[in-house]
């Protein structure tokens, strides 16, 4: 039954990415200087907010789990962290791609996307701190440990560069001008399928996780005997 | 109150065995004035590039500096199950971890006092009229260093792949602290006076140091002891 | 629309899309290792409990 729901849940999101890609290629209007290429900014904004979300959800989670030791929390923090981190990595290649187009080069110090670069470093840490413990109960409270500062810092860091870039201003992706407001809405309209895609992959990788814990449980019995 | 008097004991400890080797405090130093004469030769910066570049130098070798002897800090507890002994004992964590830090701090800080007369002989950057505020940036950012460096120390320890992860883990997180020191550090060497603009990363660093520090006290007794 | 950069348009929404897919890719390999291993190791129990 749950993966009917999963498999429905993506089939919905898919359908919502087509609906708003027709809205996105046909009905809204150009940007001024950038020519099509600035309609990726539907999927590369939202795809940050999402990787933000999943990091929240992992902070949560990993309180969660240092107050109630529950390993399913350290399960879900691991799995949001995981889906976060994928989001986080489409945010910084479509920054880049719309980057080299619009201004010949790959990377410029750019404060949202170096912001972003930092989170992702910051998160991939996390998941190799996991890798380099064994034990399932000392991995979840080390993890929930840098989980914790790892989001305290993020929006610190967002600041911080913020300000360094004030200092030695880079292009910058869109004007400080305000957006039309049909193309907000279609911001907040495409978040709505990846928010979905998010949910699936993230319920698919706490299963995992789940089946990890049953490996462990059955190599046990399998040392007992 | 036995929380400062622990952790003094334990910062008092911690020197007073660096001190009789003084393995960290070598190795520290001698990466860092490597480091510094080698961009020497390798950038052979302008008085211009030199002033640009100075703070980003300076912080950069001594992060690289801070993370030997942070490492070692509770890697060298490891021996004879130091560190069980030290868990078990009436010390609490925080005062442990306190007291580790303060020893961290002494020993970074004096390698960043041996480094900065050497860069201002070997850049050729006049940094004495500008000691005291200068002193305070070190100060400041050294303890961010030192604060995140040291809680994970203590998660670190037991790794594997201990000395890969500290650093992995610590420098992405103490990048807003690098920023505002880095900031702080040019343009102090560069000649703006403490108002202003630097200022506001005086604040930021401020900020920094104060969040971190009560959230590594909050969460130390939780990595040591579970 | 203006068809400047279309092309490139295009490219970045394949690039987003395939870093998706690659994941979910990643995360079917695993499933698939994951399930194996329970098998092997269910097998091997009631192997062992049989004898």
């Amino acid at each position: 039954m749950k993966d009917k729901l999963l498999y429905a849940a993506c089939l919905l999101a898919a359908w919502l990415v087509l609906a708003n890609l027709s809205v996105i290629l046909l009905v809204l209007p150009d940007e001024a200087e950038q020519g099509a290429i600035y309609r990726i900014i539907f999927f590369h904004v939202p795809a940050a907010w999402s990787a933000f979300l999943g990091f929240l959800l992992a902070a949560l989670a990993s309180v969660a789990y240092l107050v109630k030791r529950n390993l399913w929390f350290d399960a879900l923090a691991v799995s949001v962290t995981e889906v976060g981190l994928v989001f986080s990595i489409v945010n910084l290649i479509t920054g880049m791609i719309w980057g080299r187009i619009i201004w010949g080069i790959w990377w410029t110090w750019d404060a949202r996307l170096t912001s972003m670069l930092v989170c992702a470093l910051l998160y991939a840490g996390y998941l190799m701190l996991r890798r380099a413990v064994e034990e399932p109960a000392q991995r979840a409270k080390f993890s929930a440990v840098f989980s914790i500062f790892a989001f305290i810092d993020v929006p610190i860091v967002w600041f911080s560069i913020q300000w360094w870039r004030t200092q030695h201003p880079q292009p910058v992706f869109r004007g400080g001008g305000s957006m039309d407001p049909a193309m907000y809405k279609m911001m907040f309209a495409n978040w709505v399928p990846l928010l979905l895609l998010f949910a699936v992959l993230s319920a698919v990788r706490l299963r995992q996780e789940r089946a990890r814990s049953e490996i462990d449980a059955l190599r046990r019995e399998a040392h007992a005997l | 109150m036995s929380f400062f008097r622990h952790a003094f004991q334990i910062a008092a400890k911690d020197l007073r065995a660096e001190l009789r080797t003084k393995e960290a405090l070598n190795a520290s130093l001698s990466f860092a004035l490597v480091i510094l004469l080698l961009f020497s030769f390798a950038f052979d910066p302008t008085a211009e590039q030199t002033r640009e570049i100075s703070g980003g130098l300076l912080w950069l070798v001594f992060a690289f500096a801070g993370a030997l002897i942070l490492n070692r800090s509770f890697a060298r507890e490891l021996t004879n199950d130091c560190l069980d002994a030290l868990v078990a004992s009436p010390v609490s964590g925080a005062a442990l971890f306190t007291g580790k830090c303060l020893a961290n701090m002494a020993l970074l800080v004096a390698v960043e006092l041996i480094c900065l007369p050497v860069f201002g002989i070997f850049y050729n950057v006049r940094w004495v009229h500008r000691f005291w505020p200068l002193l305070l940036t070190l100060i400041l950012g050294t303890w961010g260093i030192t604060v995140v460096g040291t809680v994970f120390s203590a998660l670190t320890v037991n790794l594997r792949l201990r000395e890969l992860m500290l650093p992995t883990l610590v420098y992405p997180l103490l990048i807003p602290a690098l920023m505002a020191a880095i900031q702080l550090t040019t343009g102090l060497l560069a000649g703006q006076p403490l108002a202003a603009e630097l200022t506001n990363w005086l604040k930021l660093l401020i900020g920094f140091d104060i969040i971190f520090t009560a959230l590594a006290l909050g969460l130390v007794e939780t990595v040591l002891m579970g | 629309m203006s068809s400047a950069n279309f092309t490139f348009l295009v490219y970045g929404l394949t690039v987003a899309w395939l870093i998706l897919f690659v994941y979910v890719a990643l995360l079917a390999g695993r499933d698939r290792r994951l399930r194996r291993e329970i098998e092997q190791l269910k097998q091997m129990l009631q192997q062992y409990k049989r004898s």
